[in-house]
């Protein structure tokens, strides 16, 4: 990217890290201590809010290193959100297990073994295809908890009662937001260190040109199974946790508009960005309540009012539409070229070399 | 006596690609009306990129007439676009991928849009059997799917699709690739018959020199983006390099020199001039 | 095999049919799924029902207008939204359809509302049930658009076979550039496809609503329907058709012989089991399968 800020790496170890500039360091830092002091100051309605951030950024997370990273479509996230769900309400329903850590280990492993599953086709199709492979088994695995739901006779769902850790239960936003905000700090770090890895450069170079990566020693079988298992396991996981945070699991949330919205929230924040991710998940989960927001604000007619629902469709819709008509590339793209003004200024573009 | 407007006049073009790369610099040439006209160079030296410029490619890939003018009939097209200079008259038989794979013969010379009114349909149809008497070949295998022509007869019908564009300018792009030379000589035949017939202009654009400096009525050499040498064929054929590094006919034994040997030797001896 | 069965898989496969063309020609032309296809049907019906102000007795001429409208916003669907998208991924744009079905819906909830619409009810025609021989029972929408789908159907793929304009478009499918090298516009011929593929959608969008019901939520029908292209070839109308009459049948036979909440699930596992034997369908061109 432009960059003309002459800023140089004196050291490997410079090189190597994560957050390499002393600018990097202090933001973050600054950024953890704004976080940490949020509950604070916010409402309670604010910091639930940004409670279903922090569980979206983690499907957004698994969403864009399957789509973004390694360039395989899948359709099929509101499927494995559902197992890691439903997995949840079977050890809660049947097992009578509800620990928190270990229902949702067990729920990750489900999702690792479906994600195998859901990525075998991969090794036969790519593009069009493959997303509908992953659609339909998407449609198995929710018809699947259906049938289990209605067997069960809980039609009106599955009750998953709160996580506790010993003597300590996470009953109000607050404590959700802390612990939520340590698993998504975490699953972020995890995830960058992740594509910055051997495994991530595999992905990418899969991405990019397979048949090259094939020639290039990348064993394409291994690395793609490994990015449906590693996405899955973590879509799961997500799922798991959204299931205690809502107390309770139903077949009806797992449409095919959940898998959209978490597929908007990776193009809108950026495929191929961890930071794409985590911008894409806060902005798709707020968009219905700045929607509401506005309505409630401005003077609107009383028949807009009583159809918040419509006009937040509306909105999220029109939001991927106006994404790909402007900024294809999402959020990152645009925050790039802010930067690049900014950095380059008075000239336009470098000159030496390609971005 | 005053000499007649040439049909096309490219006046000191230069293309730019991506906003950086310049493929194409200070080229002029001039197309006579009814003449042909030969334009050769060796793989690079920007010869498609002039035959995209003027028929109105370039948006497609990335690039842009950043200086100098191209002007057809007296007014300017640069910056048209495609279907514009073809209705203008300007029809492109380009490079690779000429025909449509999956349509017949017949299907594949319906799809050409003809220039002039729907009541031409008359005209359209008298230049299609035209065409079969020019491409006896093709008339035999007007049912058959183009995907399992030969390169000979695809190349023939690329050019047929162009005629019926009716155009007054055709532009040849890289005619000779993967044909045998019997094959080619039959299709510079049929075109120069083509040409005298309905009083065709051609710009031929080839790396095959040899064919293009027998063709034609006058040439242009293109190395580097940028036109280095032009003169009727006789001109080509006496100058030294052309005849060494064009044409492979030196006085020593050795052939067509590499590319290499020849960036060194132009930079011992002056070329230009 | 009782008559009633093969009279509910014909009906059933007339309305997939109709919709699979609608996936068929937006893919060769855009190489994309379109999957609006099923909020364009819904549209179509939502007009439909709109014209019924009209008063009764016009009802050819509502019909008419109703699909003629559906093609156009269609076209305009494609100028606005799909041509500034050439060279972008497959995947982009097929999530712009999305963004397009998520938009077209709400707006029609907005406009509609999601009350259960009745149009031949509101224009005070009477469904009636036709008794065919051996004792199979269709009502005359289902008489209707099973005559319909082979009209229309028929129509497009003459239409594709035979008129210039047709060969155009096949031509623009195949290869944009050297279609425009030919003098050929292209984008006007993928905008016709685009309202074709619409008008196809409509028709079936036109049967649901006046034999079933008007709802938003008949769009689903349209992702139920992406079965049939994908196990007939997204590049052939023909292949569409059969593979309409076997989910048809499959499904119908499930429904009666198996259960009842098998009969949703029954065209996804004909997807997979075509991904897996045979991903470009039945008589779909072997193409080398795009990346993403």
């Amino acid at each position: 990217m432009a960059s003309g800020s002459g800023y140089f790496y004196t050291s490997y170890r410079q090189a190597l890290a994560v957050f390499d500039t002393a600018f990097k360091k202090q933001a973050l830092f600054a950024l953890a201590i704004a976080v940490a002091l949020f509950p604070l100051v916010g409402s309670n309605f604010q910091v639930h809010l940004v409670n279903l951030c922090f569980i979206a950024v983690l499907g957004a997370l698994s969403q864009n290193l399957l789509i973004g990273y390694a360039g395989q479509v899948s359709l099929g996230f509101a499927g494995l959100f559902a197992a890691g769900g439903f997995t949840a309400a079977l050890m809660v329903k049947e097992l009578e297990f509800s620990a928190f850590i270990p229902v949702v280990a067990a729920a990750s492993a489900v999702g690792a073994v479906l994600g195998v599953l859901v990525g075998l086709p991969s090794l036969r199709v790519k593009g069009l295809y493959l997303a509908v492979s992953t659609l339909a088994l998407h449609a198995v695995i929710v018809y699947g908890a259906s049938e289990y739901q209605h067997r069960l006779g809980g039609s009106a769902g599955i009750v998953i009662p709160k996580p506790s850790f010993g003597p300590l239960i996470i009953d109000s936003d607050r404590e959700w937001y802390y612990l939520l905000g340590v698993v998504a700090a975490l699953t972020t770090l995890a995830c960058i260190n992740l594509v910055r890895s051997r495994v991530g450069r595999a992905w990418q170079a899969i991405r990019d040109r397979d048949i090259v990566a094939e020639a290039c020693g990348i064993p394409l079988v291994r690395y793609k199974l490994l990015a449906f298992t590693v996405s899955s396991a973590l879509a799961a996981m997500a799922g798991a946790i959204d299931a205690y945070h809502a107390g309770f699991v139903s077949v009806e949330k797992y449409s095919f508009l959940l898998t959209v919205q978490y597929l908007a929230m990776i193009v809108v924040g950026g495929l191929g960005s961890i930071l794409g991710s985590l911008l894409g998940a806060f902005v798709i989960t707020l968009l219905p309540f700045v929607i509401d927001f506005i309505v409630h604000i401005f003077p609107t007619p009383e028949r807009l009012v009583i159809n918040i629902l419509q006009l937040q469709r509306i909105a999220f819709g029109g939001v991927i539409v106006a994404v790909f008509l402007l900024e294809p590339r999402g959020l990152v793209a645009l925050w790039e070229r802010v930067k690049s003004f900014f950095q380059l200024w008075p000239f336009k573009f470098m000159v030496s070399g390609l971005r | 006596m005053s000499t007649p407007q040439p049909l096309l006049r490219v006046h000191n073009l230069e293309v730019t690609y991506h906003r950086k790369l310049v493929a194409i610099r200070n080229v002029s040439l001039v197309v006579p009306a009814g003449a042909m006209v030969g334009v050769i160079g060796i793989n690079g030296a920007g010869k498609t990129t002039l035959l995209r410029a003027i028929s109105g490619f370039l948006p497609g890939e990335d690039a842009q007439i950043t200086e100098g003018d191209i002007v057809y009939q007296g007014r300017s097209i640069k910056g048209l676009q495609p279907h514009e200079t073809t209705s203008l008259g300007i029809a492109l038989v380009p490079e690779r991928d000429k025909v449509f794979l999956t349509l017949t013969v017949e299907e594949n010379l319906a799809v050409a849009r003809w220039r002039g009114g729907s009541s031409d349909g008359k005209s359209q149809r008298r230049v299609l059997e035209q065409i079969f008497e020019w491409f006896p070949l093709l008339a035999e295998r007007r049912r058959q799917v183009a995907g399992y022509l030969s390169g000979g007869e695809r190349q023939m019908l690329a050019i047929a699709m162009a005629l019926l564009n009716n155009p007054s300018l055709l532009l040849v792009d890289e005619m000779s690739l993967g044909l045998a030379p019997s094959v080619l000589a039959h299709l510079e035949d049929r075109l120069r018959a083509i040409r005298e017939e309905m009083g065709l202009t051609v710009l031929l654009v080839d790396q095959f020199a040899s064919m293009v400096i027998r063709i034609s009525d006058y040439c242009y050499v293109m190395e580097n983006g940028g036109i280095v040498f032009d003169g009727p064929p006789e001109r080509l054929l006496a100058h030294e390099d052309v005849r060494e590094f064009y044409l492979g006919m030196s006085d020593s034994a050795q052939g067509v020199k590499s590319y290499r040997e020849v960036k060194q030797y132009r930079r011992r001896r002056r070329w230009y001039g | 095999m009782d008559a009633q069965l093969v009279a509910q898989v014909v009906v059933l496969a007339a309305f997939y049919s109709l919709v699979g063309t609608g996936y068929v020609l937006v893919y060769r032309a855009s190489r994309v799924l379109n999957l609006a296809n099923g909020e364009l049907l819904m549209l179509c019906a939502y007009f439909l029902f709109a014209l019924t102000v009209l008063g009764r007795g016009l009802l050819p001429l509502m019909v008419l207008l109703a699909l003629v409208l559906v093609a156009v916003v269609a076209g305009v669907i494609y100028w606005a939204t799909i041509r500034p998208m050439t060279g972008h991924p497959v995947f982009s744009i097929v999530l712009m359809t999305v963004g397009l079905a998520i938009v077209l819906r709400g707006v029609s909830e907005l406009v509609w509302t999601a009350q259960a619409r009745y149009p031949l009810e509101v224009l005070g025609i009477t469904n009636k049930t036709l008794h065919l021989p051996a004792g199979a029972a269709v009502t005359v929408v289902e008489a209707g658009a099973v005559a319909a789908a082979v009209l229309f159907i028929g129509g497009v793929i003459a239409f594709l076979r035979l008129a210039r304009i047709g060969m155009q478009m096949r031509a623009s499918a195949e290869h944009p550039v050297l279609a425009s090298q030919r003098g050929v516009n292209i984008h006007l011929a993928f905008a016709l496809s685009w309202a074709l593929a619409a008008i196809g959608a409509g028709i079936a969008g036109l049967a649901f609503a006046a034999n079933v019901r008007l709802e938003p939520n008949i769009a689903e029908q349209g992702l139920r329907a992406l079965a049939v292209p994908l196990a007939g070839g997204l590049t052939s109308i023909l292949g569409t058709v059969i593979a309409s009459l076997m989910v048809a049948m499959s499904e119908n036979l499930a429904v009666r012989y198996a259960d009842p909440l098998l009969a949703g699930v029954v065209p996804y596992f004909i997807i997979l089991a075509f991904i897996i034997l045979r991903p470009w369908g039945l008589l779909g061109e072997e193409e080398e399968l795009e990346r993403v």
